[in-house]
């Protein structure tokens, strides 16, 4: 039978914490306190859906196994201090979908997981479309409705949206972004991204200074808040 | 040729910013008593007062003349110290109520008065010295008979040798104004009785008062007077970049001897460089042989050289083997174009035995224009200690040729006959060698009148019967002569090298030592210790510490006196030196050197001699100022191992801290996750509902907490590195609000934000505290009723962030909240670190911006953070382009 989640935490305190917090909501979990055991259980098969990795590990720096996680077909969700910022991005960039900084909260935590397995699990059924909070984007049709009227955006802003559509709730990295939207020439332009998420916000968002559904991870990237859904 | 040299004009336009900043001199000048000087003074003191200047008068005497004191009358006069002096009370003036007084224009009447013994200086000139160097404009007055440099031209025809003078240096600078009565009306105001003479002097000084003598002394007033007016216009000229036509490129030189007629020497060659503009060295050259001179005419010769350097001249000491040649050679050296030498009236035979130097000079000196000053004093000669020591070795040099002959008699029946004559050399080349070259010679005469006495027949009589034995008797004559000639040179260059030698070793010694040393006590004790043997003196080293006079390195004297002190406290604040043997409170028996380095005065060298000898001898001068100069670079060395040694430890001590701070923050933080997370998992309900709320409150309270103190030691450290980025402050707050939860309905924040402002290139976490400890702040300070504004605007360009509270407002000092630790009153019911607004200052600053704190004027606290924005086209710009 399978584990929902993969603890990977050397710190026996915050390792009960936490599978206290998954206990009460009826997820299963295997745990591990160093790298080679983390390794270890994702491969058994059939394997846990989401990992919670510390990177502080004892016997190796977390980061390194985070492509070994994800390739075994693990989401990576990561604890981290705040203010390492470097160590997101670099998270991030080794695809890991998330991070949750310590101290954390636990209502928190257990969203980002279930958004985590809901990515996992749901299906797939139309590709092109996609449903957010307040609104839905269909990719075949080039259209964007907000509140059930027609927006139009231009074709960056499309695509921007589009982007942050696909892994709603994963933080994408500004360099994932402007990779994606911009390509690979302007992966350092993080001034293109502002001026184009802040056009964006004017269209999509219901208040553009309190912004609710494109949510800014200061000093590593964005993410589309709440839990979209692919249109069935 | 106008070409000047290049020292004269460094020296010219030296003087001319010390002028700037000093005050400048008026000196009344007279040809004799009661020309009306004070008088004229006064007269023109009220002048200025009238004109608004702040007129005091210092000194002014009346001599009991009514129509003077009756110009004092509207004058401020500065009460006089009053000074008791073997019983006697004597007013003087007071140079310390003067200074702190601080006038625009002080008089001072009598500059070439004596001030009481025990006075700061020994001469009212001193006075009025540091007056000027104060900054204050002084007015004195001065008869011709008191310059220093006419002393013996009014000594010469009034015969009268006024012991009160003034150096002429003084005087160059200043305004002369000249106080001029003729001769007859002047014995007229005599004969009226209006002129005051002392009682004692009336009758010498009325010597002055001839016709003829008085307009000699009027006709040297005029012309002094003129010298100093031409001098002015030259500088002036000189100024205003325009050569003019004054003499230029003049330098004297003058040869010093011991003896009184010296210092007539040294006189004449003032008078001759102040007539051709010229700057001029005194220089004594020392052959082995005058090292010799001792006593009274050493100290002669110390008081020639204080005099020229007095005049303004430059020492020089040159070591000679002969005194002639070196003068000769030093003139060249320093391009001098003039020599003044004194030359004694001796008899043509003493000069043919023993040379002239002023002649050798003449017959060298190349180009060189050479003035020789005839000198009246009959003991020019340095007179060598012949009497004693020279009879002494005389004597020696006899027995040792007397106890060489009695051997050779002896033992003449074994030696071959010619063996004799040389065997003789040898109490020659002895006595040559170890005694004075006299001694030597001498030994040759006796050894070949010895030889022709004993050893050629006819024996026992000085004549000589064989031709061959004449010539013998000459050949050992000329040999023993030649040979005691040059082995006394020799031993007397040898001395004088041996002395350099000396010198030399005893320098690489001492700074051998004080390089070994690093502490204070020892190094004072050492230093003292080999100063005091090397000079033949008592050392200490005083210093002031906090205020407090140190003395140290001489267990013998661990204090020293009142006048010692402020001997000690005038070398340390102006420089020079101080205390006996100087011009500077010489009451005091000790000697101050100050030891000057780059860091300041470390303290001074104090020097003392138990016997009424100068303390520091002529020929020790050169040593001492390098023995001052080592000590003062081992205290310098001392003094900055020391900072060094605490820097470090400081650097350490900063480096624990750190270490410290990081790794209790690092194991504080990872339980205190646990406890957030774990009361925050408990539901805040039931009969716990209040404590579990309380748990949770303040175990985020701890964690805020925890961070200042990491953030705070991050900025002790230098660690801030902002990460720049384009940042849009809508972001910050909006990130902000959410992890206060201030973004959720029942909020009490609200939010004005205007949509347009230019991104700022910022980093988002500093400015995330930033707003972070802004706005946990306004909430904390203001009831909880009210709401807390946060706004955003640009203006200008620059982005605005403000946080807007209804709470009772900062008290009016808003500088001091953004220093750590800083808390308002009664705070501690609300809590916090006290770094909080201290390290959002730092964090705003490190990004560049402006933080600021003020009331509403609603009530309430406002903070303001001001970030320069970045032109907004370009951001927007390139993103259009894109």
């Amino acid at each position: 039978m399978h584990k929902d989640v993969l603890i990977v935490e050397d710190e026996p305190a915050i390792r009960r914490l936490l599978m206290g917090a998954l206990d009460r909501t009826g997820l299963t979990y295997a745990e591990a306190s160093t790298a080679a055991e983390a390794l270890r259980l994702a491969a058994v098969q059939p394997h846990p859906l989401v990992a919670l990795l510390d990177l502080g590990l004892p016997d190796r720096d977390g980061l390194e196994i985070i492509p070994q996680l994800v390739e075994a077909g693990l989401a990576v969700i990561v604890l981290t201090a705040r203010d390492a910022t470097d160590e997101k991005v670099a998270a991030l960039d080794l695809g890991a979908d998330d991070f949750v900084t310590k101290p954390f909260d636990s209502a928190e935590l257990l969203a980002r997981i279930r958004s985590a397995l809901r990515r996992k699990t749901g299906n797939r059924a139309d590709p092109q479309r996609r449903a957010f909070e307040g609104g839905m984007i269909d990719r075949e049709a080039h259209a964007v409705m907000i509140g059930g009227a027609a927006v139009a955006l231009t074709p960056r802003e499309f695509d921007l949206l589009w982007a942050l559509c696909e892994k709603p709730g994963r933080v994408l990295t500004h360099r994932a972004l402007l990779e994606t939207v911009w390509g690979l020439a302007h992966r350092d332009d993080v001034d293109y991204l502002r001026v184009a998420i802040r056009a964006l916000r004017k269209k999509v968002e219901t208040d553009p200074s309190r912004p609710k559904l494109i949510i800014n991870e200061p000093g590593v990237g964005y993410r589309l808040a709440g839990s979209a859904q692919r249109v069935a | 040729m106008t070409q000047s040299t290049p020292s004269t004009d460094a020296d010219h336009y030296l003087r001319l910013a010390r002028q700037e900043q000093q005050g400048r001199l008026t000196v009344y000048l007279g040809a004799a008593p009661g020309v009306g000087k004070t008088y004229r003074m006064l007269q023109d003191a009220a002048r200025r007062q009238a004109e608004g200047v702040d007129v005091v008068v210092g000194v002014a005497e009346t001599h009991g003349r009514s129509e003077t004191a009756l110009l004092l009358g509207p004058l401020h006069i500065l009460p006089r110290r009053r000074v008791d002096h073997q019983g006697h009370a004597l007013d003087e003036f007071d140079i310390d109520g003067a200074i702190a007084r601080h006038p625009g224009l002080i008089l001072v009447d009598e500059l070439a008065h004596s001030n009481a013994p025990g006075s700061r200086h020994p001469k009212r000139w001193q006075d009025v010295e540091e007056l000027l160097a104060a900054g204050i404009d002084v007015a004195t007055t001065v008869n011709i008979q008191h310059i220093e440099s006419l002393n013996d031209v009014v000594a010469g025809f009034t015969h009268i040798r006024v012991r009160e003078t003034v150096p002429d240096q003084i005087l160059d600078d200043a305004e002369l104004i000249i106080v001029d009565l003729p001769p007859d009306a002047l014995i007229e105001r005599l004969a009226a009785g209006k002129i005051y003479l002392p009682d004692t002097a009336g009758r010498a000084l009325s010597n002055f008062f001839t016709p003829t003598k008085l307009a000699a002394l009027r006709e040297l007033a005029l012309r002094f007077a003129a010298r100093s007016v031409d001098r002015r216009l030259s500088d002036q000229l000189r100024t205003a970049g325009d050569e003019g036509d004054f003499v230029a490129g003049e330098r004297l030189m003058v040869a010093v001897s011991p003896g009184k007629g010296g210092a007539q020497v040294v006189r004449h060659a003032r008078r001759m460089a102040d007539i051709f503009h010229a700057p001029w060295t005194a220089v004594v050259a020392e052959s082995g042989r005058a090292r010799a001179i001792v006593g009274a005419q050493r100290e002669q010769l110390a008081d020639n050289l204080a005099l020229a350097a007095s005049l303004g001249a430059s020492l020089m000491t040159v070591a000679a083997d002969h005194v002639g040649d070196a003068l000769v050679d030093q003139a060249r050296q320093l391009r001098a174009s003039q020599i003044v030498i004194g030359k004694s009236r001796r008899s043509r035979w003493f000069e043919w035995r023993h040379g002239s130097i002023a002649q050798d000079v003449i017959r060298k000196a190349q180009g060189v224009a050479v003035h020789v000053v005839p000198l009246t004093d009959a003991d020019e000669r340095p007179d060598r200690p012949r009497e004693a020591a020279f009879a002494r070795d005389d004597m020696v040099a006899f027995a040792i040729v007397v106890a060489t002959v009695a051997l050779l008699r002896l033992a003449q029946p074994w030696l071959p006959f010619g063996a004799i004559d040389l065997l003789l050399l040898i109490p020659v080349i002895l006595s040559a060698t170890v005694l004075r070259l006299r001694a030597g010679l001498w030994s040759a005469v006796w050894a070949a009148l010895c030889y022709n006495f004993f050893f050629i027949p006819p024996l026992h009589s000085l004549t000589i019967d064989d031709p061959q034995n004449v010539i013998t008797f000459a050949v050992l004559a000329l040999v023993a002569a030649v040979v005691g000639w040059l082995a006394g040179r020799i031993r007397r260059q040898a001395e004088t090298s041996a002395g350099v030698a000396r010198l030399n070793a005893s320098l690489a010694r001492f700074a051998g030592l004080m390089g070994g040393l690093s502490e204070k006590e020892e190094t004072a004790r050492v230093a003292c210790r080999e100063i005091g043997s090397l000079l033949d003196v008592e050392a200490v080293i005083v210093t002031i510490e906090d205020e407090n006079i140190m003395v140290r390195g001489n267990d013998a004297y661990r204090r020293i006196d009142m006048i010692d002190e402020a001997a000690v406290r005038w070398a340390l604040e102006q420089g020079i030196a101080t205390g006996r043997d100087t011009g500077t409170l010489n009451a005091s028996d000790w000697q101050f050197h100050p030891l000057r380095t780059s860091l300041g005065t470390m303290g001074a060298l104090g020097l003392a001699r138990p016997s009424q000898e100068r303390i520091i001898r002529p020929d020790d001068a050169v040593m001492l100022a390098s023995l001052v100069d080592q000590t003062a670079l081992a205290h310098e060395r001392i003094v900055l191992e020391g900072q060094a040694r605490q820097v470090d430890a400081l650097r350490e001590r900063d480096r624990l801290r750190g270490a410290l701070l990081g790794s209790i923050a690092h194991d504080l933080r990872t339980p205190l996750t646990a406890v957030i997370a774990a009361t925050e998992a408990i539901p805040a309900e039931g009969a716990f509902a209040d404590e579990i709320r309380i748990a949770r409150s303040e175990s985020r309270r701890l964690q805020r907490f925890l961070d200042d103190l990491l953030e705070a030691s991050r900025i002790e450290h230098g660690a801030i590195e902002p990460r720049w980025e384009s940042v849009d402050l809508t972001d910050v707050i909006t990130d902000v609000l959410r992890a206060l939860r201030q973004d959720e309905a029942g909020a009490r924040v609200t939010t004005r934000i205007d949509g347009d402002c230019p991104f700022v290139s910022s980093d988002p976490l500093l400015l995330r505290h930033v707003l972070i400890n802004l706005i946990d702040n306004a909430l904390k300070f203001s009831p909880v009723t009210t709401q807390v504004e946060v706004e955003l605007l640009c203006r200008d360009g620059d982005v605005l962030c403000r946080v807007l509270d209804s709470g009772s407002g900062l008290p009016a000092d808003t500088d001091a909240l953004f220093d750590r630790f800083h808390r308002l009153e009664g705070s501690d019911r609300v809590g916090g670190s006290g770094l909080g607004l201290w390290i959002a200052k730092n964090f705003t600053e490190a990004v560049g911006g402006t933080i600021t704190a003020g009331n509403r004027a609603g009530g309430g606290a406002m903070f303001e953070v001001i970030l320069p924005g970045r032109p907004k086209d370009e951001a927007e710009g390139r993103a259009a382009d894109a």
